[in-house]
This record gives structure tokens, C-alpha cells and sequence, in this order.
């Protein structure tokens, strides 16, 4: 069969600081009609500029080499009409943020119709029947009143089905779609993973997935390719790829995704090169546990010998795939009493006019009654809307809540002024977006200070090597301190946040999705370090996340909210391997068909899906 | 996505100059300015109050660079001292009204919901009132002099900052960062001083200059009016005024140069924000 999408040797140079960087090189892959290919890669990659480059939307001064043939059709060659009539009919685009990517003042099906009369013509009220065809194709509930709302009137998951909608309207051969479930709540995210597996099979089309998270893709994609730094590190079909990694960087990146009930992530040392300083041999080479010297000398040939094509000099065995340990069930720990909530209730206030008083809405966290032990770790799931944030805030003293709250023997109400300032600082909070948490003009060494700042006064010494030392126990270097915020990775600006969080010796740590926003592989070494620092202090966590394999990684008991209420709490290997309520079934479903790979068949979970 | 880095703001924002070049070109203007009020006299030493009636209504000669009025008053001179009289009251008001403003809002900002909604209605009364005509109704009411000058135009014109200081402080007092150091015991005074006026210093640095221009402006409108810095003290906006009472005669001589002074402040200031603006980009 011919493939839809055919590439061969791209190379993608880019303007970059008055030099011309080199994204992507000689990168090849094919697709068939009816195949879905997960191309695979952390940010920084070139993943993306892949994508961009096939649908010919890279950024101006972008210079391309290679061909791009889309059913035998060279794309670099093609001109600017017959491109726009491409993107439509060849190739549709699905992108991450759907709510960025649809105009918020128009509506649905002004939208979708407008795909497809600007490439087919046609009338409005064809138009909207085409429109009302597609969102019954995508599965929306209620299609016929969907037409005529507009994208805020949307849930996250409903905005997406409209991108594919529009993105099919024109009836493409090949759909590419860019991370587009990440950032859903994994059941949603889940169903829009299914939405583009049954579309592809109804319409025989081939799909270009684009995603840093193999997990995602690893139930649906008949081939994976993986990209690391700009070049191709390994791909093949699927099923062999996720049996027998035959690539070091493959090994590790699957190593690194948290499963459930899993004991170490495997750590990858160091960070990706960025462009401009990418390695001359294999660039993976200077992170790889595998390497010889051979390997630095020059860019390893792709290595076919396996079931999957590895550019690697010592591909992995087939049988080197580390296989899990047995779950053997962890002795049973007891903590001495930290914390104890009693009754705790937040509502928010209603639209309150000038006179009278507002409607009365559901208690965001309803009588929420636990308590937890000195080095114990919490984790609390449930999707977003079931009161999770509000739980941690409440733990923060951010908001008002009705109920006791007691820490230590003390009881927040009963506190004031100084006393509840000091007793509030013993917890502390690590934010879900790392750059949101630091002021960006305050130097790294000022931000990790304000705790110790603010607890009294401190000489200046004393300060910069307590910030110093902090900064080392969360594995930055410490003459990071005079750098700002926009200088940072992602992992590195939440280790700060840490370390910030560390300053004020708490006993207490509340978590708020704290690795959502990062990589697969900066989670694992995040995860890790927030473990060995448990260990090390003797502060409890609260771990507040969605992702139920996160949690079930770090906690030690496990509570499950819905709708504002705790529905089970139980410690963590027995609320997996035996879940009480119905909800927390659903829930352990949706992440063990996510993170389950073929030989994690010990999780009774499994019989679940 | 991370990949965003290759899109630089330079690039969509499209714009022809960069931000470091409108910077130059208003501060450059802005000096320009305040040497002609400020230094300049010291240069070009004649009297702008002296009368050559010989010499009345003169276009530019080498005698007078920039001509006569129709008293016979060197123009060159009157626009100088007019500069300086123009400038002594609308910088100091401006600083005024960008003191007051800066403190009003973070006030109504920072405090509780109660005392934000009273201050909140307060400066709506403020705002309700048309400032030219408060000012005319002052500025008739109360002695002509440049103390009460700067005070009048400093209470007019503060309420706008204090509105968009108060939603940008209430818009960041959600974020992470502030709520991660409340956590560690920041009181209100420690987050305005050290993270909101960070954060905020871009949008203060560009509405103070702006400021400054509407300073000018006002003062200047003020004077044209009549009201204003009073004879035989002259500024740009009673320059502009007399030449207007003669308006048929055509004195272009006495129309341009403080026309153009006016606006090149108006200028200097807008393009110094806007570079400012430019520089910091979107790093908030």
C-alpha cells in the first residue's frame, strides 16, 4: 500500500539569535492509510517543528531540505494555493489547546462550517448541516444546540471534539494531531483517544500523533517513532517497540513513566542539549548508562538487526527490558498523629448583589474528616471540579473554611497575629505551574530567602549558605543563585519552588500537581528527589493530582474525592488492588490502561478495563 | 509548548523599530526639552520681558532668532522662560498625581473588600466630574500661584493611575508567587514593596511617563484659557494664546515654536513609554 505521508531526509534549520539553528535533521518516516504512527519526543525535541514543517506553517527565516510527499505529492514544492487547499482536504490539524485555537466570538458552527466552504463552497445552511453531521461524527451530546454555542460555553473535552470536527470537515487523508489530549482529566483524555482511534478506522485515514507521553499513545499507535534532540533514536511498529526497546534513550523514557504501584522511576541524568549545542556523536550519548566511546565519535547508522530500527552502536538486547519487580506487599508503617481535620467545610460565596443574597451553591469540600501522620504521604485524586484544590487551600489556610483544623496540638482557629503567622509557615506549598510560583524579577537566591527572611532576621552569611545548601539538597548547583526565573527549565524552576518550600523547615508540604506541567523524564527525577527528601526530613506530604499513577508512586494512603466529598480512603496498594466505590474504579481504569504496559500484568487492576 | 521560544515577540509584534530605538528617540527628545526650559536660558541671556517697540512683530532675524511679538518682546526669550514655566509646574504635579495615584491604589488593592469598594466608589465620583472643568472651577476660586497650580493639577489628574494600579494589584494577588510568600508570613506591606511594585514597575515607568505628557498638556490648556502661570510670567500654552489673539496678522513665528513644543513633549514622553514597553517586552 502506499503510504498517505511519506518523508524523507527533512532537515529543519531555523533563525535562532542571529544564527541558523538546526532543529530537525534527516528525518524519515512513512504512513499508511489507516495507520496511526505516535511520534514521540520530550520538548525540545523537533517533534512539533516536524509537525508544523508537513502542513508548511514554520515560523519565517524557517529553511527546509528533503521532500515531503503527501499522497506522492512534494509539499516543500508545492505553492501557496495549492498548500492552502492541502490543509483542509490532504491534511488536517489538531493542536494542543483547543481553546486557543478556536475563535471565541464566533460559534460552532460558523466554525466548523467555514472549514469546509472555504474549500468546497457551498451554501450556509449546507454548511451547517455539514457541521451538524461532523459533531455527531465526533460524538458531542446534544449536537443540534451545540451549533450555536460558542467555545467558552465548552468543556475542555467538548472544545477538543470540535477541533477534530473541523479539522475533518474537509474529509483529510491525513489527520495530525499535536498533543491534543494532554492537559484533559485522564478519562476525558482517554475518550479522545478513542474518539481518534474509531475515526481513523471509519474514515481509513492516516493519523500523525505528536505527544512527549508514550504512555498516551502506546494503546493506539501502530508505530512509534522517537525522536531525541533532532534526530530519530529509534522506530518501528509498536508492539515490538513497547516489548523490546532496543534503543537506551527508549528504555529509559519508558522506565521513567510512572506506574501503578511502581518502586523507583529510573532516573535519565543531565537535560536535553539544547540546538546549539547539540553533542557531534550520538547525542544521547553523554547521558547514556551504555556508552562507549565509539559512541561520541560520530552519529551512530541506524542498527536494523532487531524488530525495530535503533540508531544506537549497542542496541539493547532483546530480553535487557528490565521487567517490574513483583509487588510485594510494603510492611505496614505507622506515623505519630500531625495533623488532624475535623469536619471541614469550604463554600465559596455565591454572585452576592449589593442587597439580598445569592444563590446558594454546593459546598466546594463538604465535611472532610482525616488525619494524617508525622512523614506520612497523602495523595489526594479526583478529577477537576471535585474540591482537590480547594482541599489543599484549605490545608494552607488560604481560604475560609468552617470545621478544625489542628497541626501539631494547635488549632488554626484559635490562633492570631503572630502566632498563626508562625504556625501557618510550618506549611508549605509546591504550585503545579513552577513559573507562575516565582516572582520573574527576583533573583533565585532572593526567592529561596523569603521564607528565612520573613521567619526573623538572619545575617547575611548565615543566609546565602543556608540557600546555598538548600540549592544543593534539591540537586541544583549552588552558584545558581544570582540567575532569574526565565532562566531555568521547567524542572529546575520546581526544584527551586522546593527548595523555597524546604527554607521554612514545614512540617508539613502540600503538593498541587507539582510534576503535571513537566516532562516525563524531569517527573521521574522530581518524584525521586521529593521521595529521598522524605526521607531525609521528617515532614509529611499531601500530594494532590489527577494522575492516579503519580500518586500511587508516592503516597502511602490515598483519598478519592468527588464532588467535594472523600468517597474512599485506604492505604495505597489496597485501594488499587481492591477498590471499594465504584468511582475509584472508574478512575484506577482510566490510568491503568494509560501507564499499564505489557508486562505490568500483575495489578489486578488490569481486569478493571 | 517549548518550542514557542522560536517565534520572537519582535517578530509577531511586527513592529519597524525596535524598542531600544524608540527609547533613544524620546529620551533624546525629552532632553531636548528640558535643556530648552531648563539650561538654555542660561545660554540665550536676553530678557524676555524687555520691549523693542521698534522692532514689533518682527518674523526671525539675526537679531531675534526667532522674531518679535507684537509688544516688541524677543520670542526666543519668551519661549525659553515660558518652557521653564511650564515645566516647573507640570513635572512636580506630575510626580504628585503618580505618588498619590501609585498609593491610592495599592491601598484599594491590597486592603480588605469593604474598604476596596468604598475607595473603588469614591474615585468613580472623582472620575464622573470633567476634569477640565473642576480645574477651571479651582483654578478661578483659589490664588494664581505655582504651588497652588501644582496642587490643583496633581488632584485632577491621579484617579485614572489609581484605578489600573488597584486591578493590577488585585489581577497579581492571586498568583502563585504571592500566595507562596503569604504562606511564609509576608504581611501587605512586605508584598507591595517587594513583589508587587516589581512586577508592576513596567506599567508604572510607562503610565508616569505618560503622565508627564498629559501634565504638559493640561498646564498648557490651562494657561491657554487664561488661567494658568500668570503675566508677565509667560508659559507655552499663553504664548500660543497671544499669538491666537493676532491670529490674522499670521505671526507663524509665534504660532509654531511652542505648538511644537507641546506636542514634542507629548512625543517625548509617548515614545519613551512605548520603548520602555517594547524593552520589557511581555517578561511580567
Amino acid at each position: 500500500m502506499n503510504p498517505v505521508l511519506d518523508i524523507r531526509n527533512l532537515s529543519v534549520t531555523l533563525p535562532r539569535n542571529e544564527r541558523n539553528v538546526t532543529i530537525l535533521e534527516t528525518f524519515s518516516l512513512a504512513i499508511a492509510p489507516g495507520q496511526m504512527l505516535g511520534l514521540v519526543g520530550e520538548s525540545g525535541s523537533g517533534k512539533t517543528i516536524a509537525a508544523l514543517a508537513i502542513m508548511r506553517l514554520l515560523p519565517p527565516g524557517a529553511k527546509t531540505q528533503g521532500e515531503i510527499l503527501l499522497n506522492g505529492e512534494n509539499l516543500l514544492q508545492a505553492s501557496a494555493a495549492r498548500m492552502r487547499a492541502i490543509r483542509g482536504q490532504g491534511a488536517g490539524m489538531v493542536f494542543q489547546n483547543p481553546l486557543a485555537a478556536l475563535n471565541p466570538s464566533r460559534t460552532v458552527a460558523s466554525q466548523i462550517g467555514e472549514a469546509w466552504r472555504v474549500h468546497q463552497g457551498g451554501g450556509k445552511t449546507q454548511a451547517r448541516a455539514r457541521a451538524l453531521a461532523l459533531l455527531h461524527e465526533v460524538g458531542i451530546p446534544e449536537p443540534e444546540t451545540r451549533l450555536d454555542n460558542y467555545p467558552h460555553q465548552l468543556s475542555g473535552g467538548m472544545r477538543q471534539r470540535v477541533m477534530i470536527a473541523m479539522a475533518l470537515a474537509c474529509r483529510p487523508q491525513l489527520l495530525i494531531a499535536d498533543e491534543p489530549a494532554t492537559g484533559l482529566d485522564p478519562l476525558i483524555s482517554r475518550q479522545i483517544m478513542e474518539l481518534i482511534a474509531r475515526l481513523r478506522r471509519e474514515r481509513n485515514m492516516a493519523v500523525l500523533f505528536v505527544t512527549h507521553d508514550l504512555s498516551v499513545v502506546q494503546d493506539y499507535a501502530d508505530m512509534i517513532h522517537v525522536l531525541y534532540a533532532g534526530r530519530s533514536a529509534e522506530w518501528g511498529a509498536a508492539r515490538d517497540f513497547f516489548r523490546h526497546p532496543r534503543h537506551p534513550y527508549s528504555a529509559a523514557l519508558l522506565g521513567a513513566v510512572a506506574r501503578l504501584g511502581q518502586r523507583r522511576l529510573q532516573n535519565i541524568p543531565g537535560t536535553l542539549p539544547e540546538p546549539e549545542s547539540r553533542p557531534a556523536g550520538c547525542r544521547f550519548a553523554p547521558r547514556c548508562a551504555h556508552a562507549k566511546e565509539a559512541c561520541h565519535a560520530a552519529y551512530p547508522p541506524a542498527d536494523s538487526h532487531g524488530a525495530t530500527v535503533a540508531a544506537c552502536l549497542y542496541p539493547l538486547p532483546m530480553a535487557a527490558r528490565p521487567v517490574a519487580e513483583a509487588q510485594a506487599p510494603s510492611p505496614k508503617r505507622t506515623f505519630p498523629p500531625l495533623l488532624h481535620m475535623q469536619g471541614i467545610t469550604v463554600r465559596y460565596a455565591a454572585n452576592r448583589r449589593w442587597f439580598g443574597q445569592g444563590q446558594a451553591q454546593p459546598p466546594a469540600l463538604a465535611d472532610v474528616t482525616l488525619s494524617l501522620g508525622k512523614g506520612e504521604c497523602l495523595g489526594v485524586v479526583g478529577e477537576s471540579g471535585s474540591g482537590k484544590s480547594s482541599f489543599g487551600r484549605a490545608v494552607l489556610q488560604m481560604l475560609e473554611y468552617e470545621g478544625k483544623m489542628v497541626l501539631d496540638g494547635q488549632d488554626f482557629h484559635a490562633q492570631a497575629g503572630q502566632e498563626r503567622r508562625d504556625l501557618r509557615r510550618k506549611v508549605q506549598v509546591v504550585f503545579q505551574d513552577p513559573r507562575e510560583s516565582m516572582n520573574p524579577r527576583m533573583s533565585i537566591g532572593d526567592i529561596i530567602a523569603e521564607p528565612l527572611r520573613l521567619a526573623g532576621k538572619i545575617k547575611r552569611d548565615a543566609l546565602r549558605m543556608r540557600v546555598q545548601d538548600l540549592l544543593g539538597q534539591v540537586g541544583l548547583n549552588p552558584e545558581m543563585t544570582s540567575r532569574f526565573p526565565g532562566s531555568v527549565s521547567g524542572g529546575q524552576a520546581q526544584r527551586i519552588a522546593i527548595a523555597r518550600a524546604l527554607a521554612a523547615s514545614p512540617s508539613l508540604i502540600v503538593l498541587d500537581e507539582p510534576t503535571s506541567a513537566l516532562d516525563v523524564s524531569t517527573q521521574a527525577m522530581l518524584l525521586n528527589l521529593l521521595k529521598d527528601l522524605a526521607l531525609r526530613h521528617a515532614f509529611s506530604y499531601i500530594l494532590i493530582s489527577h494522575d492516579f499513577a503519580v500518586v500511587s508512586y508516592m503516597a502511602d494512603r490515598i483519598a478519592v474525592l468527588n464532588a467535594g466529598r472523600i468517597v474512599e480512603l485506604n492505604e495505597t496498594a489496597l485501594l488499587i488492588s481492591s477498590p471499594q466505590n465504584a468511582y475509584t474504579a472508574s478512575l484506577i481504569g482510566a490510568a491503568a490502561c494509560s501507564v499499564n504496559f505489557c508486562y505490568t500484568d500483575t495489578f489486578e487492576s488490569r481486569a478493571l478495563r | 509548548m517549548s518550542e514557542a521560544f522560536l517565534f520572537g515577540p519582535s517578530r509577531i509584534m511586527g513592529s519597524r523599530f525596535s524598542g531600544g530605538f524608540t527609547l533613544a528617540v524620546g529620551l533624546a527628545l525629552a532632553a531636548l526639552i528640558l535643556f530648552s526650559g531648563f539650561l538654555a536660558p542660561f545660554i540665550y541671556t536676553a530678557s524676555p520681558y524687555a520691549i523693542h517697540p521698534a522692532a514689533a512683530l518682527q518674523p526671525p532675524s539675526a537679531a531675534f532668532p526667532f522674531g518679535t511679538d507684537e509688544l516688541g518682546r524677543d520670542a526666543l526669550a519668551l519661549l525659553l522662560s515660558g518652557g521653564f514655566a511650564t515645566l516647573v509646574v507640570a513635572l512636580p504635579a506630575a510626580a504628585l498625581a503618580f505618588v498619590s495615584g501609585v498609593a491610592y491604589g495599592f491601598v484599594s488593592g491590597l486592603g480588605s473588600s469593604w474598604l476596596d469598594k468604598i475607595l473603588m466608589r469614591l474615585l468613580d465620583v472623582f472620575l464622573a466630574l470633567p476634569s477640565l472643568i473642576v480645574l477651571l472651577f479651582f483654578a478661578a476660586l483659589v490664588p494664581q500661584s505655582n504651588f497652588n497650580l501644582i496642587l490643583l493639577l496633581g488632584f485632577i489628574s491621579w484617579p485614572s493611575l489609581a484605578r489600573l494600579v488597584r486591578n493590577e494589584v488585585r489581577a497579581q494577588r492571586g498568583r502563585d508567587f504571592i500566595l507562596a510568600a503569604e504562606q511564609s508570613g509576608a504581611s501587605r506591606l512586605y508584598l507591595a514593596r517587594v513583589h508587587l511594585l516589581r512586577v508592576i514597575a513596567p506599567i508604572l515607568v510607562v503610565n508616569g511617563t505618560f503622565m508627564i505628557g498629559d501634565s504638559i498638556l493640561t498646564i498648557s490648556a490651562l494657561s491657554f484659557l487664561g488661567l494658568g502661570v500668570q503675566p508677565p510670567q509667560e508659559s507655552w500654552g499663553s504664548l500660543l494664546q497671544n499669538a491666537f489673539d493676532i491670529a490674522a496678522l499670521d505671526p507663524w513665528w509665534l504660532i509654531l515654536p511652542p505648538g511644537l513644543l507641546v506636542f514634542g513633549s507629548l512625543l517625548a514622553a509617548s515614545l519613551t513609554g512605548q520603548g520602555l514597553l517594547r524593552l520589557w517586552g511581555g517578561a511580567r
